[in-house]
């Protein structure tokens, strides 16, 4: 599960992509998804966000990100589903525009989810926050509290694995499989988690102190970051997504 | 007590990974598991608590298969204390910290049994209960975790690492508190430890592990002698027994300091008697 | 040089000083090794060497600390950065890229380090630590020695004057810890660096280390040449210091035959002694 928000070494057109491009193309994959309102559409941009975890060679990871979304996916449609009472009904409460309703917004949401991870699949961190800060100017402070934030997500997730494993061993059901009951006993340990969270952010914040941070500025890079033809094309890409997006949005 | 047969976990390649893991500690017991880092020292105790279930063979705790019963239901037989002890602790009172063990394992909220164990311990490791635990120093805070785990009794006690970060006083005082379970109620330990001084001191029996396999398995006093396995789990002996080995003669089997000086001023006096 | 001079502090909201008048000095090139019991000020004492303290935790301090001259308190923390290089407790905290790579071009590339220097100084740094193969893995595929020798590799790229570190090998095992005092070891001999170590492992300073400094309750008990302090065994003892046991052999063998023996600091020592008093 961890290892979903990590970087994956690799040299595929997306690997080398200039970050900034990627932010282009996950935001405007983002924004097509919000403004159209056809089914068709969002599942041609759910093929497209498998499409980007294939030329990544993340596909593996793509298929992780789908799995973890499967629950909040099942619980959104049918909460939709349930809810929604205009329509046809096909079968007691639900109705054939609810079904359409719970398909679009779990579409959607998956179609929003995947790039966002994915992008964490295929840039650096640190490539992440020197493209913003060299290329878009972004103040350095901003950039590394975005970064410091992405990185804290698996070593997050490791702590809480720990905790809950601690836990279990000394005899609290975290191994029951009533999810209900599991919410209620992980709430108690919200508050160690956040102490040694916080400890955390202040060793990083020191441990990047003592080592100049004051002084990084948008020529601090060694690296620089260019644009080359595959930035074109996903820049045209993006267009295309955008502009088909809205074009296209009153088709079922 | 704790039986491994041809136990595995993990797929070849993967980190974590043991692989046909067989031995047998026996109650009373106080084993030390050692090796390298990456040597499949945690992983081997989580198989024993039953954290992870192997993927092949059978691990048995107290007459139980860990893959068959649930870990929060053995939690009253095997006591598990973790090298970080604040992802154990999530309680407001070092009184409060200990119940919760004692009120998780027995599914009761209140009972006089567990205000009289809870008071017990409290004096056992002289704290006074109204104590905060995230306001002690970490060696206190292990102390804390020890004593959660410790109330509860258990038959089988897993250390991981339980020393590690603490300064020397605070892991004496550790020690000999487990030592003292042992050796009164009998309570089998099995401990993963770097420090080998800690092993000898403290230990009976040590299994050595390296690439995920048990390599050696033995008498802790024995096993510090064999210099082949002890090179190829990447360990070096205690220093006053390093120093016997080289030593050689009637000096080999000596492990502290203050046999070895006996032994070097009889051998001294001799000397001058020839 | 390190000047410390009537150095106190006391944390924000503490009730009692965390370093009470404390005068130290280190001369340039020195190993020195700094022991004691939880809550002695030993991380105090680092952080006030590095700057952090008073510059990243706030509180009441007194005294002065002066590296090569320049006060730590009028001095921005990042000019006291160029010379103290500093290697916290926690390494998964203090890392801060995502590859190893990366990692050690941070702290350069804030300092300014000349384009043309970087990429020999990256894999200067990378070989002295002996990790050149890992230059493009990504950190959370290290195992703790690893992240260990690639925070140290950061360090070492900036060229500090002085290298403070809390605890290196606090999670490592026995082998990975004496590589990393290896490594020390070799930076302080080769290339003068002056070397602070914060550490538990008793074995391990007596062995590497030149000076050792005790602390006690937020002051300096003992400090001087290693062995001279090891003759103070039952005093550290009282003060929940151990001693490598080849020294308390020693001792043990000066009461018994009223010689005067200096202490061991390692098994070869030990072996020579003996050899020679029952040759």
């Amino acid at each position: 599960m961890t290892e979903i928000f990590q970087y994956t070494p690799g040299n595929s057109p997306l690997h080398r992509m200039n970050p900034v491009t990627k932010i282009l193309l996950t935001i405007c994959v983002c924004v097509a998804a919000f403004v159209t309102d056809s089914l068709i559409v969002l599942a041609a941009l759910f093929v497209f966000d498998l499409l980007i975890g294939l030329t990544g060679g993340v596909f593996r990871k793509t298929l992780a990100v789908l799995k973890g979304l499967v629950k909040v996916s099942v619980f959104l449609f049918a909460l939709q589903a349930l809810l929604v009472r205009r329509g046809n009904v096909l079968f007691r409460i639900v109705t054939d525009e609810g079904l359409m309703l719970a398909s679009k917004v779990v579409l959607r949401l998956i179609v929003v989810c995947l790039p966002l991870t994915l992008i964490l699949a295929v840039t650096k961190i640190s490539d992440l926050a020197n493209a913003m800060v060299q290329v878009l100017h972004l103040p350095y402070p901003y950039a590394f509290t975005l970064t410091t934030a992405i990185r804290f997500v698996p070593q997050f997730m490791e702590e809480m694995t720990g905790i809950m494993e601690a836990q279990t061993a000394r005899g609290v059901e975290f191994d029951t499989r009533n999810s209900i009951k599991k919410i209620g006993m992980i709430l108690p340990l919200c508050a160690p988690l956040l102490i040694s969270s916080i400890r955390r952010t202040t060793a990083t914040a020191v441990a990047a102190e003592v080592r100049g941070f004051e002084l990084r500025n948008h020529g601090s890079g060694y690296k620089k970051y260019g644009f080359g033809p595959i930035d074109l094309i996903a820049v045209l890409i993006s267009a295309a997504l955008i502009a088909g997006a809205v074009l296209l949005r009153n088709i079922p | 007590m704790i039986i491994a047969e041809k136990v595995s976990y993990g797929y070849s390649g993967s980190i974590r990974t043991v692989s046909d893991l067989s031995f047998h500690i026996k109650k009373g017991e106080f084993a030390a598991i050692v090796g390298e880092n990456g040597a499949g020292k945690t992983t081997t105790v989580k198989l024993i608590d039953g954290l992870i279930k192997p993927t092949s063979g059978k691990m048995t705790v107290c007459g139980l298969d860990t893959a068959s019963s649930r870990v929060s239901e053995r939690a009253r037989h095997v006591g598990f204390l973790f090298q970080n002890p604040d992802r154990q602790i999530c309680q407001n009172t070092v009184r409060e910290e200990i119940a919760f063990g004692l009120r998780a394992v027995s599914g009761k909220k209140r009972s006089d049994e567990i205000d009289r164990r809870t008071s017990e311990m409290l004096e056992l490791f002289g704290f006074t209960g109204d104590e905060e635990p995230f306001s002690l120093s970490r060696g206190q805070r292990q102390q804390v975790a020890l004593a959660s785990v410790l109330a509860v009794d258990p038959e089988v006690l897993i250390l991981d690492e339980p020393t590690t970060g603490l300064d020397y006083r605070e892991c004496v005082r550790i020690m000999d508190m487990i030592r003292e379970m042992n050796e009164q109620s009998g309570t089998t330990v099995v401990m993963v430890c770097h420090d080998m001084e800690i092993v000898l001191d403290y230990a009976d029996r040590a299994l050595v592990m390296a690439g995920g396999a048990l390599i050696g398995d033995g008498r802790v006093k024995d096993i510090f002698r064999d210099e082949e396995l002890m090179g190829k789990a990447s360990l070096l002996p205690p220093q006053i027994t390093g120093l016997a080995l080289r030593l050689g003669g009637d000096f080999r089997d000596i492990d502290d300091a203050a046999a070895m000086a006996d032994a070097v001023c009889g051998r001294m006096k001799e000397g001058k008697a020839i | 040089m390190i000047e410390i001079d009537g150095l106190t502090f006391q944390y924000d909201g503490a009730a009692s000083p965390a370093l009470k008048d404390i005068s130290l000095s280190i001369e340039d090139g020195g190993f020195v090794g700094v022991i004691g019991h939880a809550g002695a000020g030993k991380t105090t004492l680092a952080g006030a060497i590095s700057g952090i303290i008073p510059h990243s935790y706030k509180g009441d301090f007194y005294g002065s600390v002066k590296i090569d001259g320049m006060d730590t308190v009028d001095n921005r923390l990042t000019d006291i950065s160029r010379l103290v290089g500093t290697v916290f407790q926690d390494t998964d905290s203090q890392i801060i890229s995502s590859v190893v790579e990366d990692e050690l071009l941070y702290g350069m590339e804030n300092f300014g380090v000349p384009r043309g220097e970087i990429e020999e100084r990256l894999s200067f740094a990378l070989d002295e630590v002996g990790i050149p193969q890992l230059r493009n893995r990504t950190i959370a595929s290290l195992s703790g020695g690893q992240r260990q020798k690639v925070a140290i590799a950061s360090l070492i790229a900036l060229r500090p004057k002085i290298l403070v570190l809390d605890e290196p090998t606090g999670e490592l095992d026995p082998g990975s810890s004496r590589q990393v005092f290896s490594l020390l070891r070799r930076l302080n001999s080769e290339y003068g660096m002056t070397i602070i170590v914060i550490e538990q492992k008793i074995m391990l300073l007596c062995e590497f280390a030149e000076k050792l400094v005790v602390m006690n309750r937020g002051e300096i008990a003992f400090s001087g040449d290693v062995r001279d302090v090891l003759l103070h065994i039952d005093e550290l003892r009282e003060i929940g210091v151990n001693c490598p046991r080849v020294a308390l052999l020693s001792k043990l063998l000066s009461e018994k035959t009223g010689r005067q023996l200096p202490a061991a600091v390692n098994i070869d020592e030990a072996e020579r002694m003996i050899k020679e008093m029952i040759a």
